[in-house]
């Protein structure tokens, strides 16, 4: 064969061995020492050191991994995943899910029992339904508790709008380049009115629960209720229409309606009555000093809206 | 035993154990008196095969002078991971080394030259009249020059390596950075091709 060793003394390694090789020149070392004496250092070793591939993608399925969980954690805490229909279970079940041990009811009883106690003495289990007049204790404490239902409503939104009114007046001294209070003076402003505000709902409720008291008496004596002995007329109705009812519970539209085709002398003697009313209640005390850079203003009806106390029917 | 004449490689290789740690060591520490030691011990070794594979002796020479420089400055890392009396030191063997590096080195040197002249390496023969005797030595000279020249540079190498310096196939193999099985079909290859072209120019018996 072609490929086999080039045995000693053939031609072939005749020819190849006729090559001689001429030694290395005289001034050969000294040439290579002062070459070496003149070379910079080496470079030092790389500071980073070697990593494998394999713990290099190891590292990154790590990092990848805990920055999903990172914000898979993160949407759960906000809640974002709850949003969309999918459910979150707690680190009570999921442990219990992992070692098979029931989870534990702890406290629920104890929590939710006063809760049923409270809920039993005040709200019946049943829905009640009023038919016609009130003659039983639960058709009345339903009718009483409807009421309140409306009366937290009114005051909550009788809270925003005391805020709005005070931020538009703020933000119109602003514009208008007049002193406008610090955040000091507003926050004793707005916890002024609060406090005027809390003083006038406890009121209402002493009054309005004198007269339930008086309504529970009449019930438990045999008596039927109407409605108009739940919404009693306590001070005379002002801008009355002819079918009875007040301008203020109309619509814009139908106001405007009804003073167009209302006589000229009751629309004066209506618009006469409303000025009157807007100038008394502009004319009244201011409850302290305001300070000197910015007056606070008055406290009577920050509104201008009528007690809410009963006047509402229930629904 | 080889065509110079000169000691193999194998001798080399056959130093006492730890020696050439206790080298590195040396040159390490910048000891321009181990550099020299070098070069005697590995320098004509080195300067044979830089030779024959690229058949000019100045080209020869500035190889072996960067294979030993390369040695110089490689010298502390080598020493750190050889530390002398470790069982690391009884391994190291530098001429295995520098075999490497000058079979690379020559290797690249012979590629450039191709690709920047695009002709095969300058014959820097004196062409001045010599006497009969002379001329005829050269003439027999140029055919094994021209045989090896033929050949690819890796075949050639691998002739150089195994056929003049008598290096075992294992360590050629290493020092052409390659596996013992693509090193011995490297080898069947190169001397198929010598054959085959010793045969076309000589009309002689090839074996």
């Amino acid at each position: 064969m072609s490929g086999e060793p080039i045995l000693p003394g053939s031609p072939l390694a005749r020819v190849l061995d006729d090559y001689p090789v001429p030694p290395l020149s005289p001034g050969f070392a000294d040439r290579v020492l002062a070459a070496a004496e003149g070379r910079a250092p080496a470079l030092p070793p790389l500071r980073r050191a070697r990593v494998e591939r394999g713990w290099r993608i190891g590292q990154r399925i790590a990092i990848g991994a805990a920055c999903f969980g990172a914000l898979a954690s993160a949407a759960a805490a906000t809640g974002l995943l709850e949003r969309f229909d999918i459910p979150v279970p707690s680190a009570e079940k999921v442990w219990a899910s992992l070692t098979g041990a029931e989870t534990p009811a702890v406290a629920a009883p104890v929590v939710r029992k006063p809760e049923a106690v409270t809920a039993a003495a005040t709200v019946p289990l049943a829905p009640v339904v009023i038919e016609g007049p009130i003659d039983k204790p639960a058709e009345l404490s339903e009718a009483f508790r409807r009421i309140d239902e409306v009366r937290q409503g009114r005051s909550e939104a009788r809270r925003q709008i005391i805020d709005q009114r005070i931020d538009r007046a703020i933000e119109r001294r602003r514009a208008s380049g007049l002193p406008v209070p610090d955040a000091e003076q507003e926050a004793r402003l707005r916890q002024r009115i609060d406090e005027a505000q809390t003083e006038r709902e406890a009121r209402a409720a002493q009054r309005i629960e004198a007269q339930r008291e008086g309504l529970r008496q009449r019930v438990e004596n045999g008596e039927a209720l109407t409605r108009q002995n739940l919404v009693p007329n306590r001070q005379p109705k002002t801008g009355l229409l002819p079918d009875g009812r007040r301008l203020r519970e109309l619509s814009p539209k139908e106001r405007r309606e009804v003073l167009r085709n209302m006589p000229p002398e009751q629309r004066r003697a209506l618009a006469d009555e409303l000025l009157k009313r807007r100038e008394q209640r502009q004319l009244q005390p201011v409850v302290s000093d305001p300070p000197p850079a910015f007056s606070e203003p008055s406290l009577s009806d920050p509104t201008g809206a009528p007690d809410a106390s009963l006047d509402t029917p229930p629904r | 035993m080889n065509a110079s004449g000169a000691p193999s490689s194998i001798a080399t290789h056959s130093v006492d154990t730890g020696a050439d740690a206790a080298l590195a060591a040396a040159l390490a520490a910048r000891d321009p008196a181990s550099l020299r030691d070098a070069i005697a011990q590995h320098g004509p070794v080195l300067h044979r095969i830089a030779f024959r594979m690229t058949g000019d002796a100045h080209e020869a020479e500035d190889i072996v002078q960067e294979a030993l420089l390369r040695l110089w400055d490689q010298a502390p890392a080598i020493a750190a991971r050889h530390p002398v009396g470790s069982q690391a030191a009884a391994a190291l063997r530098l001429g295995g080394w520098l075999n490497r590096v000058v079979t690379n080195l020559a290797i690249d040197r012979l590629r450039r030259t191709r690709r920047l002249s695009g002709v095969e390496v300058p014959d820097s023969e004196d062409e001045a009249p010599l006497a009969d005797q002379l001329i005829e030595a050269d003439e027999r000279d140029r055919s094994a020059r021209t045989l090896i020249a033929a050949l690819p540079e890796r075949q050639r190498a691998a002739i150089v390596l195994t056929y003049y310096e008598e290096l075992p196939n294992a360590a050629a193999a290493e020092a052409l950075d390659m596996n013992i099985k693509a090193f011995e079909s490297l080898l069947l290859r190169a001397r198929s091709a010598l054959r085959k072209a010793y045969a076309a120019g000589m009309g002689g018996d090839a074996q």
